[in-house]
């Protein structure tokens, strides 16, 4: 099975590649890996005053879950912290047409993205007490 | 009326729980006669080959005690024997119903095989079909292995667009060389592990015990090769990768 366009499309040109580093202030990380394939996916949000203003991936596994974290961070990006734990692994397979193999790459994403809100709420947390 | 393909043929890795009670080789009513099969997989009054059942697991079908350590020449024998019995080559003139049951156990009896043959498939085999009754079987994911993983990519990525014969390509040649070795020795490690555990789920069965004892035993070392399992595909994954770019 072919990919979609919109998976060929964030494979070849990849949005918002990259790396925070996890110390720096609002910085959250989420990293997760898929033990069936070996996927392994690293998201990271910078947030100020709530609101997610940047966002980085890196992957290392197949084009669907490559594609999944390129979306997954153009749709972060201005968010709230709220509207972010919305964002739902079927939106994801939505978007890119992702086929019923493929579907464990948007959960993977999914769960980076809960991942890198947590990481940050934990952090955020530390800082008040 | 011949049986649609696809529906015996789908042959997934789930299973019926409440299915298992009735695990067996053949059902136990023949297709074509109605009447009681007591061959093993034809029935004896008609004589016709019979539909080995979807819910029996992979174990079962090979004749095969839910163990991890197999005895490869009995495996092979055993599926070679049943090859022999279900091949569609030797259903050319027979009933097109008969056709179909033929590719399908065939094509059962094939996966069986295939995934019993490996040891670690046979574990994650084995892991799925046990899963259901052991809670958060799932991990928590490595953090220590992905921070290493993450950067030891980022040092493969260094290395691509380095020129290789340059002094410092030499040296990430050199670097990513010993990541390569540590890496397959702790692959080694987790695999020598994995026997251990292999050896123990066995023993645990063998003395088939029902106390509380036995089932957080059980629990324990389904997590525990689930863990090790899972962190040798990120291993593999990237030894791979670092094979693919350095040699």
């Amino acid at each position: 099975m072919a990919y979609s366009d919109k998976v060929v499309d964030h494979f070849n040109n990849p949005r918002n590649m990259g790396s925070f580093k996890k110390d720096e202030e609002g910085v959250g990380t989420g990293m997760v890996g898929a033990p069936e394939c070996g996927d392994v996916m690293k998201l990271q949000i910078k947030v100020q005053d709530d609101t997610i203003v940047d966002a980085k991936f890196k992957t290392f596994g197949c084009g669907s879950a490559i594609a999944s974290s390129s979306l997954a961070t153009e749709w972060l990006k201005g968010k709230t912290i709220e509207e972010a734990q919305k964002i739902k692994n079927t939106d994801i397979v939505q978007e890119l047409n992702l086929p019923p193999v493929k579907i464990h790459c948007s959960v993977l994403a999914e769960d980076a993205i809960k991942a890198a809100l947590a990481d940050y709420q934990k952090k955020a947390d530390e800082k008040t007490k | 009326m011949p049986v649609p393909l696809e529906a015996v043929m789908d042959h997934t890795h789930t299973h019926n729980p409440s299915g298992r009670r009735e695990l067996q080789m053949a059902r136990s009513m023949c297709w074509h006669c109605s009447s009681e099969v007591t061959g093993e997989y034809f029935c004896e009054r008609c004589v016709k080959v019979q539909p080995v059942s979807k819910d029996v697991d992979y174990f079962t079908c090979l004749g095969f005690p839910r163990r991890l350590s197999i005895d490869q020449q009995r495996l092979e024998a055993k599926f070679y024997e049943m090859s022999r019995a279900f091949h569609p080559d030797f259903f050319q003139g027979k009933t097109p119903e008969e056709q179909t049951i033929s590719l399908a156990n065939s094509a059962l009896l094939n996966t069986a095989y295939r995934t019993l043959r490996d040891p670690i498939q046979r574990a994650e085999y084995l892991l799925d079909l046990e899963a259901g009754a052991v809670k958060e079987i799932r991990t928590t994911p490595p953090a220590d292995l992905f921070e290493e993983i993450l950067e030891l990519q980022d040092t493969l990525e260094e290395y691509r667009s380095a020129d290789r014969t340059s002094a410092a390509g030499q040296q990430l040649r050199t670097k990513l060389q010993d990541e390569q070795q540590t890496l397959e020795r702790r692959k080694t490690d987790m695999e020598t592990h994995l026997q251990r555990l292999f050896a123990e789920w066995d023993a645990l069965q063998d003395r088939g015990e029902a106390t509380d004892a036995a089932r957080a035993t059980r629990d324990k070392i389904l997590k525990q090769m689930r863990e090790i399992l899972s962190n040798r595909t990120y291993v593999k994954n990237i030894v791979n990768d670092l094979v693919a770019t350095i040699s």
